[in-house]
């Protein structure tokens, strides 16, 4: 029996630095995995390999028993991995919902000939999707934002609009760097019940997270990364609570 | 009477171009400076075609539209591996190469002294002689140009190239091919500038290097910026308005022999001045 989502043996190399050296863990269907540990530790890199949007040296990430080895972002997504950026990277000159609207997948005049030649059937379409984007927005919140330009929009309000985005590719992996980050109080609990919903309608998380009181919350599974490798793996509790974990996460030893 | 006529036809030619260069530098954000590199090469196919007489001119501007996506989406592909700015100077440097070769290639193009006496187009058996047939032609070239730009861009389309735009990992992130849309919004580029390059040969029906080098493609920029890049609005008001300059300033007693000086300072304070204060231009946004 195959791990749902088996990263094994990664490698990768920036200028000198050894950003993973061996890395090697399995995330199980319907947990919420959090990936824990110092900057540099290389949990963003594991997020740019898993997702295609860097190759590594060794190794490979294998999803329900399919390599997605050398498989171009596009192709990921396609198998059902999609991923948030900690830095969101939405599209600020666009509405909330024209960038639900990028995610959402079967738009027919997506490509110049339809959209020219058959452009009442492109509007027909374009009705149905934008019903589905408005869904999207309601799940997450934003049912009222949707006219918005992003730049309009506060900072949580942006942090909810990329869980949108992610969840209209269809995906049913989510890759989410930090979602709780630079969030206050309010916004904080919204996007963790959230997270919790998600996780109830089936969705599997695998996320990097600072915030321990976060963690602690929400993970099933914590993984504990450091210059590259797994360093522990274990239920939350038992992790925060390792002194030697927290001497390398707060400081210290190097 | 003509004067007018003359003026109204090179307008709408260059809104042809106006609206392939604001689709690439505008809307994909592709900061192109060689949209006149294809617009030369569409004008001599159709006027090495209609010249030898080998072909007829609708055939003929098929074939040059052809060639010219093909040759947009080649010059193209390089902003897909260089990134931003670096883009300007690969761009920069494929211009200078087609005047180059405008300049040196005298079997197609007639080198510096170009190819005169381009026959008049004949379409369905009615040669357009006179100018008002020839503003009929283009009026309906230009506006089918419009068209499409205008169901492009309320189109699924218009919104992926907007978001390429802005972040081409996030549209990859998101599951969208941004290389083969981008090649499409060359393509379509390419088509615009290879249909205007064959109305403008027929129009003037004499061709030759000056109206396809780095300038002319500085004119279309500079249009784009000063009367609005991204939106349709700005793509037909730009053209009108910059090409009524050099007629205005003949109104104006200044020499010829300063006339061209002149008109190439006005551009430049121009597209100086709207730089600095108003960056979104007269009816568009900002770059």
């Amino acid at each position: 029996m195959n791990a749902y989502l088996e990263v094994s043996g990664l490698r990768k190399r920036f200028d000198g630095l050894q950003a993973l050296d061996g890395t090697t863990f399995a995330v199980e269907q319907g947990r919420i995995t959090c990936l824990v540990g110092p900057n540099g530790a290389g949990k963003t890199t594991i997020f740019n390999i898993i997702t295609g949007f860097l190759r590594p040296e060794q190794g490979s990430v294998a999803f329900r028993g399919h390599s997605l080895d050398g498989l171009r972002p596009q192709a990921i997504v396609a198998a059902g991995i999609a991923r948030t950026f900690q830095n969101l990277r939405l599209f600020t000159d666009l509405t909330a919902m024209d960038n639900v609207l990028v995610g959402l997948g079967g738009q027919f005049g997506e490509e110049p000939l339809g959209a020219i030649f058959r452009p009442l059937y492109a509007a027909r379409v374009q009705a149905r999707r934008r019903s589905e984007a408005r869904e999207w927005l309601a799940h997450v919140g934003l049912a009222d934002r949707a006219r918005e330009r992003v730049r309009n929009l506060s900072y949580g309000e942006q942090k909810l609009l990329t869980v949108a985005r992610v969840l209209a590719t269809g995906a049913e992996l989510l890759l989410l760097d930090e979602p709780a980050s630079g969030l206050s109080a309010g916004a904080l609990d919204q996007i963790m019940a959230l997270l919790r919903r998600l996780q109830q309608e089936g969705k599997t998380l695998l996320m990097v997270e600072h915030n321990t009181r976060v963690v602690q919350q929400i993970a099933d599974e914590v993984l504990f990364l450091h210059q590259g490798h797994l360093l522990a793996q274990g239920e939350p509790s038992a992790i925060i609570a390792d002194p030697a974990l927290a001497e390398i996460y707060f400081g210290g030893a190097l | 009477m003509d004067f007018l006529y003359s003026y109204l036809i090179l307008a709408e030619i260059y809104v042809l171009l106006g609206l392939s260069t604001n689709l690439l530098v505008g809307i994909v954000g592709i900061f192109s400076v060689s949209q006149a590199a294809v617009f030369g090469v569409g004008a001599y196919i159709v006027a090495d075609f209609l010249l030898s007489g080998a072909l007829p001119f609708l055939p003929a501007l098929a074939i040059a539209a052809l060639c010219c996506i093909l040759l947009n989406v080649l010059v193209t592909l390089p902003s897909l591996r260089v990134a931003g700015d670096y883009f300007v100077v690969t761009s920069f440097g494929i211009q200078l190469l087609a005047t180059a070769a405008f300049t040196n290639w005298t079997g197609g193009t007639g080198g510096a002294n170009g190819l005169p006496g381009i026959p008049p187009p004949v379409i369905l058996g009615i040669t357009l002689a006179d100018t008002s047939q020839y503003l009929e032609m283009t009026t309906i070239a230009a506006v089918a140009g419009c068209l499409c730009f205008w169901l492009i861009m309320r189109a699924p389309f218009g919104r992926l190239l907007r978001a390429i735009r802005e972040d081409e990992l996030a549209v990859a992130a998101a599951g969208k091919g941004v290389l083969r849309a981008k090649v499409q919004a060359a393509a379509l580029a390419g088509a615009f500038g290879g249909i205007a390059g064959g109305l403008y040969a027929t129009f003037m029906s004499f061709v030759d290097p000056s109206s396809f080098d780095l300038d002319a493609s500085i004119l279309l920029l500079t249009m784009i910026v000063v009367c609005g890049a991204r939106t349709l609005a700005g793509s037909v008001v730009g053209p009108f308005l910059l090409l009524a300059l050099p007629q205005a300033l003949s109104l104006v007693a200044i020499p010829t022999s300063v006339a061209a000086a002149t008109r190439q300072l006005v551009y430049g304070l121009l597209l100086i001045a709207f730089a600095l204060f108003r960056p979104q231009g007269l009816l568009g946004e900002k770059l």
